[in-house]
């Protein structure tokens, strides 16, 4: 680019001067609006240098150095494991938050009659067109995608493609799994029925027997020693909130950090 | 600069008044070198970095090309999406023929013959029953030194713990579980760990004797560890073999 003047920035002259498709001209009106105004050049700029950079150069692989057949590994399908956690994920993302437009987490009373969350859950599965459909996918998601990463996490191991440079995926991959854990854990609860009951009462019982700082933990998530109403407001909010945008985050750094070693090859 | 420049700078609205360095303002390295303590060795590391992506260029095997191992965009994403697809269908194919089921509401006044977490929290449950292994300290009286929930509580910790860690433990460069039949052991008693603790976690459904069955929890895994030692390494020379006859007929000995 060269710091002499061609004219006197005519963008619109310049324009008209070359014959652009209609697609062309409202792009590069678009964009030339919203470069006077923001100058978006210069990041965009940046994000091509980054992307270059991001994708290093790096010396001959090893079934490129030593010329070994890929074709087997590439087709094998448990490398398709890390892929179905995702789309599993996506499908209880959609199907949970369908479920939101109608689940109540109220009333949570434990006295064996059927409280506002209960009910609404009820009214999903009885009255709702599609609900007990949508219940049902939304369960089978949550189920196949823990299957999903548990699987996905034996094939990463028994590939070996923890070792170096993707241990800090691994590591990352831990706490993906513990989170996907922590939401099938509350979404449980959610229904209140028995079984979430007493599974939040081992629950309660698990914090509190952490040393030291157990009777805190069991506060900061249980709302208390005993399930009451806050118990259920807290696993709600955690489930349909906090999880949803850390478990999103930490999935997008993860297949990030693998679109950018690539897949790691077996030897 | 020509003068033509200055009669029409304003900074009242006109542009965006935001400017990106010309050549004569100093460059990133100019100014990083004269930068102190942590952002200097930010900047040394950052050259060293830089001269070692260069040797690594010069080399000869050096081909251009845009990720280590094998891109994920298209290659796998493509049949990943194929497979979507399928996968999808799957799911709600599933969830129409298998509808959940609705327990009775709360009640804390009953407690259920079972208590259950879904099945993925099984091993995690099965861990908090492993009081009979919480050692009794003779110097305490015979007492235990923790409670046998926080025992319970603590093996999670350990075993999570342990599972992080496999990439500090288990270097170098080796990738099939014939290379390494020890590691491929370890993986496979973890697997039927899990299995057999989360048997062990619904003991009361499994019908066999419960001592036995907290026996079996623990031999089962170290019985398949050891044949799947035997087994990987009985094979291993015959696969190392031919790993290293394709390698040595591609790159010949000197
Ligand atoms: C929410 C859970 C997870 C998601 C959505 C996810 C997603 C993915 C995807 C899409 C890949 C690309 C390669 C493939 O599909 O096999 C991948 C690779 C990888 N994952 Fe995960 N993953 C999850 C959990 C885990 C866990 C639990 C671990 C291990 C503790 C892990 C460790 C790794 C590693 C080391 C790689 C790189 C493997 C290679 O380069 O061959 N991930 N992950």
């Amino acid at each position: 680019m060269s710091l002499e003047r061609k004219d006197e920035h005519d963008h619109k002259g310049w324009m008209e001067s070359r014959e652009l498709t209609p697609i062309e001209s409202v792009y590069l009106t678009v964009l030339i609006w919203l470069d006077r105004r923001l100058r978006v050049v210069d990041y965009l700029e940046i994000l091509e240098d980054l992307y270059y950079k991001v994708n290093m150069q790096m010396p001959k692989s090893h079934t490129e150095q030593y010329n070994l057949d890929n074709k087997f590994w590439y087709w094998y399908p448990l490398y398709a494991l890390g892929s179905f956690s995702t789309v599993a994920y996506i499908v209880a993302a959609i199907s949970g938050a369908l479920l939101g437009f109608y689940y109540a987490p109220a009333a949570a009373a434990a006295d064996g009659s059927p409280t506002v969350a209960y009910d609404s859950v009820m009214l999903i599965m009885g009255q709702l067109n599609l609900g007990y459909f949508l219940r049902s996918v939304h369960r089978w998601a949550a189920q196949i995608m823990v299957a999903a990463v548990f699987l996905h996490m034996l094939r990463v191991y028994f590939t070996g493609a923890y070792k170096e440079p993707r241990e800090l995926n691994w590591l990352i991959g831990i706490v993906l799994i513990s989170l996907t854990l922590v939401f099938g854990y509350t979404g449980y609860l959610l229904p209140w029925s028995q079984l979430s009951f007493w599974a939040g009462q081992i629950g309660v019982e698990m914090s509190l027997s952490i040393p030291l700082i157990g009777e805190w933990v069991a506060q900061l998530m249980f709302g208390g020693f005993t399930l009451s109403q806050a118990t259920l407001q807290r696993m709600y909010i955690l489930h349909v909130f906090f999880l949803p945008f850390i478990t999103t985050a930490i999935i997008a750094v993860h297949i990030g950090i693998v679109w950018m070693q690539g897949i790691a090859e077996p030897h | 600069m020509s003068d033509n420049d200055t009669d029409d700078v304003r900074t009242d609205g006109s542009g965006t008044g935001i400017v990106s360095p010309d050549d004569e303002t100093p460059a990133w390295s100019e100014r990083k070198e004269r930068t102190q303590g942590l952002s200097r060795l930010t900047y040394e590391y950052f050259e060293r970095a830089r001269r070692e992506d260069q040797d690594l260029r010069q080399q000869s095997d050096y081909v251009e090309r845009d990720v280590l191992a094998f891109p994920a965009w298209p290659h796998e994403m493509m049949r990943n999406i194929a497979l979507t697809s399928f996968f999808v269908g799957m799911i709600l194919f599933v969830s129409a023929t298998l509808p959940p089921e609705m327990p009775n509401p709360a009640n804390s006044s009953v407690t259920p013959a079972i208590i259950l977490p879904d099945w993925y929290l099984y091993w995690s449950f099965g861990l908090l029953k492993l009081g009979p292994l919480n050692p009794e300290l003779s110097i305490l009286g015979g007492s235990k030194l923790m409670a046998d929930r926080t025992y319970g509580v603590l093996a999670n910790v350990v075993v999570v713990g342990f599972v992080a860690i496999v990439p500090f433990l288990n270097k170098g460069s080796a990738r099939r579980p014939v290379e390494q039949p020890f590691w491929a052991a370890v993986g496979m008693s973890g697997v039927i760990f899990s299995l057999t603790i989360a048997a062990l976690s619904i003991k009361n459904l499994v019908p066999m004797d419960s001592h036995l069955l907290f026996d079996l929890t623990f031999l089962v895994p170290i019985v398949s560890a050891t044949i799947t030692y035997a087994v990987l390494k009985t094979m291993r020379e015959g696969y190392m073999f031919d790993l290293n006859r394709r390698y040595y007929r591609l790159r010949p000995p000197k």
